[in-house]
């Protein structure tokens, strides 16, 4: 892929900062954004995760300028934006359902929006040129939207947006029509061309896996509200709610007592059972919620069930998913795990029903601060 | 005793004869009485041979001919283009304004639009008259009973039928490519300019169509708010003739008044279905995360 011109941003005066002060939008009774603040940085590709309705497209559209804020601001590098209306702003959209016009072709789809600068004839031709050239779609600059497969389309929506040079790309589920082979191959094209264009993009998904690997930061959302921002890292790894620690996966939640802690960490009661915690919050006493990784869980056979960490369970339920074997163990205490087994080769085969030693190593296990109860997956 | 099992995938023969029944019984009376208007006779009821002669055959009595025949086709011609000139951008504009409007009252105006579907006519067409006539105020005043107060007449009655069909075309546009437009520097104007009444293009046609043949068909508001004799359309030359001692010439106008009734609305079905199609095609998914919210 060759960026041409549009690579020459990246050289450039950093722009595409991003501030949400206080943003809130009411639709009737309903809140769907409740008083965000966020901050993205130039040329972040920065993602908004949450489940449906969580408020993350309103988010985008706010900062689209479709739709007018209840409360709050978005600033764009510095410019306050409440009083300029979408055709004016120095952003540009990709659609979740992409919203080729099909009237046009798709040199007249990418065209668009230089026609409105009044870029000269020239020019125009050259920029549309490399836009498709840039999403690899050079030969097909005569065809119209519907005779083009819908990752053709995503490409289309791309260069039609990318080709205004906008301080800022806003995509909306860009992948989510499209099927799985496809959508793994986009992310990894989508990641490219952002570090080659370097422009700051806000990405706006509801699955996991894909703002993990594509995002440099995250904002985990639920129901209107930011409940954490940070790497994709820091949040899978040091989740902060047991949302987050939740919807960044399947994770491993449960509650426990914080009898309290020292210099080894903290110290934990589930049932009769005593566990020392290295990770989270130090200070949490009382009732807590824990989250275990399912791949940091160790499970041996029962009769090793000396030395610390180690509960006493029965496998419930295993689930071979080629690259690992999913068990669901169920602990003494009642409370159900799930533990990753890697596939190395060795045919390690927990039956159901085999009484288990599971455990359960201090430093993979995070104590989460949020006295809220677990938000149980469906 | 259990008996024969029927066969619970044979045809609905019951349901498909009624059908046919149907159509025939409608369809029938129309196709006889357009071929009378071919009829070599001067007849309109027994059959001497096939001619040309009462279309435009004959230099006096044919349908061509005849300045009262002439006169009617070319009224009807006059009032039904007058109509869709007014009524189709009049009906896109309500549309457009009906479709944007969230506030207070949108929904009692959305209702109220299809009253005049459903008003009477003949209730409509007495009020019209009683305000162009008795009514001495400035606007309505000025307005003569003939071609002018017919077309208001017209536009008043076809107006809900553009409206219906450009607001259901609407709906299925979505806001979406609107709002890519302006996402892309379009102002609202251009917008609305360069894509929006590109897409509702077959929508128009759709709605021109049906005007005219609206317009063509239409008899009570036509008939009550016209003057005389020079304002007179096709329906109105075939009511007051029909029992009198007509010529198959009569039989000709009313073709011309079927043929071109049908013609306008089979081409309007046609080029909507075919966009309808092309919407599906193209961007059908365009389930939003909030387009619950958003309503």
């Amino acid at each position: 892929m060759d960026g041409g011109q549009l690579a020459t941003r990246a050289d450039r005066a950093p722009v595409g900062e991003i501030r949400v002060v206080g943003l809130t939008k009411r639709f009737d009774e309903i809140v769907a954004v409740a008083d965000i603040d966020l901050e993205i940085r130039p040329g972040e590709f920065f993602a908004l995760l949450g489940p449906s309705g969580c408020g993350k497209t309103t988010i985008l559209r706010m900062i689209a300028g479709f739709e007018e804020p209840t409360a709050g601001t978005v600033v764009l590098d510095g410019e306050d934006l409440s009083r300029v209306p979408a055709h004016r702003r120095n952003v540009n959209t990709v659609f979740q359902s992409y919203a080729l016009f099909p009237h046009l072709d798709v040199f007249g789809n990418v065209a668009f929006g230089l026609r409105r600068q009044k870029v000269p004839r020239a020019e125009l031709r050259r920029r549309v040129g490399e836009a498709l050239d840039l999403v690899q779609l050079g030969d097909q600059s005569r065809r119209r939207p519907m005779q083009l497969s819908g990752g053709q389309q995503q490409r289309v929506a791309l260069a039609r947006a990318l080709v205004l040079r906008p301080a800022v790309l806003l995509l909306d589920e860009p992948l989510g029509a499209l099927d799985a082979k496809l959508r793994k191959q986009l992310q990894v094209e989508l990641k490219a061309l952002q570090e080659q264009v370097g422009i700051t993009f806000v990405f706006v998904t509801h699955d996991q896996e894909e703002a993990l690997s594509m995002s440099d930061r995250i904002a985990v959302m639920q129901a209107g509200r930011i409940e954490q921002v940070g790497t994709p890292r820091a949040l899978y790894e040091e989740p902060a709610t047991p949302f987050v620690a939740d919807f960044l996966g399947v994770s491993n939640l449960m509650t426990v007592e914080v009898e309290g802690s020292d210099s080894a960490g903290s110290w934990l009661r589930i049932g009769e059972f005593r566990l020392l915690a290295r990770e989270g919050d130090r200070l949490a006493r009382g009732v807590a919620t824990i989250v275990v990784r399912p791949e940091r869980i160790v499970l041996e056979p029962y009769y090793a069930l000396e030395g610390e960490n180690r509960l006493p369970a029965m496998v419930e339920r295993t689930m071979y998913v080629g690259s690992a074997v999913h068990a669901i163990v169920r602990l003494a205490t009642g409370a159900t795990l799930q533990a990753s087994v890697p596939n190395t080769g060795d045919a390690v085969n927990w039956q159901q029903g085999t009484p288990v030693s599971v455990h359960l190593p201090a430093d993979a296990i995070r104590v989460l601060a949020v006295a809220s109860p677990p938000t149980p997956r469906s | 005793m259990i008996g024969r099992a029927r066969n619970p995938w044979r045809a609905p023969r019951f349901l498909a004869v009624g059908t046919w029944l149907y159509i025939a019984w409608a369809l029938v009376p129309v196709a006889v009485a357009i071929m009378f208007s071919f009829n070599d006779g001067r007849s309109r009821s027994v059959w001497q041979g096939f001619s040309m002669r009462w279309w435009w055959g004959d230099p006096n009595l044919s349908l061509f001919h005849h300045p009262d025949y002439t006169q009617a086709l070319v009224h009807s011609i006059r009032l039904a283009v007058l109509d869709m000139a007014i009524a189709t951008p009049l009906g896109v504009m309500l549309a457009l304004g009906l479709n944007r409007w969230r506030g207070r009252g949108s929904r009692p105006a959305n209702l109220l639009m299809l009253v005049p579907l459903v008003t009477p006519e003949l209730v409509m067409a007495v009020s019209l008259l009683l305000l162009f006539t008795q009514v001495a105020i400035v606007p309505f005043a000025l307005v003569e009973l003939g071609t002018t107060a017919q077309v208001i007449g017209q536009v008043t009655v076809s107006l809900p039928y553009v409206v219906v069909i450009v607001r259901s075309r609407l709906a299925s546009i979505g806001e979406q490519y609107e709002e890519a437009a302006s996402d892309l520097g379009a102002s609202p104007l251009q917008a609305l300019r360069l894509v929006l009444l590109p897409l509702l293009f077959p929508a128009i046609v759709a709605s021109m169509l049906i005007v005219f043949a609206l317009s063509m068909d239409n008899f009570v508001v036509t008939q009550y708010l016209s003057s005389d004799q020079s304002t007179a359309t096709i329906p109105m030359y075939v009511y007051a003739n029909t029992r009198g001692a007509a010529t198959p010439a009569l039989n000709a106008l009313a073709s011309v008044l079927v043929f071109l009734t049908l013609l306008a609305s089979g081409v309007a079905f046609g080029v909507y279905a075919f966009a309808q199609r092309r919407v599906r095609r193209s961007g059908g998914s365009a389930v939003r995360e909030l387009t619950a919210l958003d309503r």
